[in-house]
């Protein structure tokens, strides 16, 4: 160390004190760094050493000194310690969010795929059952469930004009030749006198008249049948029922008008009462027709 | 030699105790400790100009942590403490500024 005596105290005399007000801000401050108080202090001491009775003041303060700078430096690690620790706990958070946000996004394609899925199969199924209305459709006009209406011929019989005997009269046995001439010759729908024959249709004499579906017919029997009508009257005479009508008409004289007609209309069977129903073939679910 | 035995006896003290501060003082613990440095720095500047004495260094340095301190707690409840910080610390700044150039001319008489 070095002698503090031939000091730098001339070089930098304290100014006056009433110069503060005119000089700088930044001037005042570094010309008063040192506290004034050392001088003072040092001048009414009048140059003797200082008293070292108070030394133990100065240990004390510098202790808190050191004390403090101690429990700043520990108090800010410590306040970063606790910062890196919401941090690390916020970045987890973040990242746990994340992956359920991911899971949901994962989710919603399935959900999409699993949708479009279900809406082809949606589409298929309305085809099937499309097709399935096709079906039913056909088989309601064979079976004779459903009204139908369609070109086809309309054969008018009738008793001879004047007729003597049961030889002259339409019997029940002509009008099932007549009926299976028709469905021989291509027709698809028949109805006689607006009785329309199903598989389960009988035609046959109840006394003196005709029963069709357990309904009594009057003459003139009209029996109207939908099928093509270019070729189902030429076919119906190669028949064996249409054979016996040609016989019956020119022998008998019986009455037996063929007409074509471009529309008929065919009124619906009442629906039969079901007994025993079994699907003929199971795997339906294929389309196929039973 | 009685100064370093003090500043160690405060490190051993604040790592032994770990003193806890208080919330409410935490803000105004970096401006006390410029405010100490600033005091601590003018002792030392005082003592190699051999105008050292015991009582001032004590009394500044106990003025300088409570005004600082004071200062930045009135500017909070004004509302323009880190307005009152800022200009603490730099005028404490430049004291230590000024100190420390005139201990170095002393220790290197540069």
């Amino acid at each position: 160390m070095t002698d503090p005596k031939h000091s730098t105290v001339a070089a930098s005399p304290p100014p006056p004190r009433d110069s503060a007000a005119t000089l700088g801000l930044l001037g005042y401050v570094t010309a008063h760094a040192l506290d004034d108080d050392y001088r003072e202090v040092a001048r009414a001491r009048g140059g003797r050493p200082p008293a070292r009775r108070t030394a133990w003041l100065t240990v004390l303060v510098l202790a808190a000194f050191m004390l403090l700078i101690i429990t700043a430096a520990t108090q800010t690690s410590r306040n970063a310690v606790a910062e890196a620790h919401e941090r690390a706990d916020l970045v987890k958070q973040v990242k746990s969010k994340q992956a359920t946000v991911d899971a949901a996004n994962t989710l919603i394609d399935q959900l999409r795929a699993q949708n479009s899925t279900l809406t082809s199969d949606l589409a298929s199924n309305d085809k099937l059952s499309s097709g399935t209305r096709t079906t039913l459709g056909t088989l309601g006009v064979l079976s004779g469930i459903s009204a139908v209406h369609g070109p086809g011929v309309e054969i008018t019989v009738d008793d001879a004009p004047e007729s003597h005997s049961t030889r002259q009269t339409v019997l029940d046995s002509d009008l099932q030749l007549l009926v299976n001439g028709l469905w021989q010759s291509g027709a698809e729908a028949i109805a006689i006198n607006g009785e329309r024959l199903t598989a389960l249709t009988a035609v046959r004499q109840a006394g003196s008249a005709i029963d069709v579906n357990y309904h009594n017919l009057s003459r003139p029997y009209v029996v109207r049948a939908i099928g093509n009508p270019a070729t189902m009257p030429a076919r119906l005479a190669d028949t064996a029922g249409g054979q016996a009508w040609l016989d019956l008409h020119q022998q008998l004289g019986l009455r037996f008008d063929v007409r074509t007609r471009t529309r008929l209309d065919l009124p619906a069977a009442d629906v039969p009462t079901l007994r025993s129903v079994k699907p003929a073939v199971k795997q339906t679910a294929k389309g196929e027709t039973p | 030699m009685i100064a370093v035995f003090g500043m160690i006896l405060g490190v051993v003290l604040g790592l032994i105790f770990k003193p806890d501060v208080p919330l409410w003082m935490e803000p105004y613990l970096p401006i006390a400790v410029v405010a100490a440095m600033d005091a601590v720095f003018g002792a030392l500047r005082a003592y190699f100009e051999g105008l050292f004495s015991d009582k001032v260094f004590v009394v500044s340095f106990i003025s300088n942590v409570v005004i600082a301190a004071l200062i930045v707690f009135i500017g909070d409840k004004l509302g323009v403490g880190a307005q009152l910080s800022t200009g603490v610390v730099v005028v404490l700044g430049i004291r230590i500024f000024t100190n420390v150039a005139a201990i170095r001319r002393h220790l290197f008489h540069a």
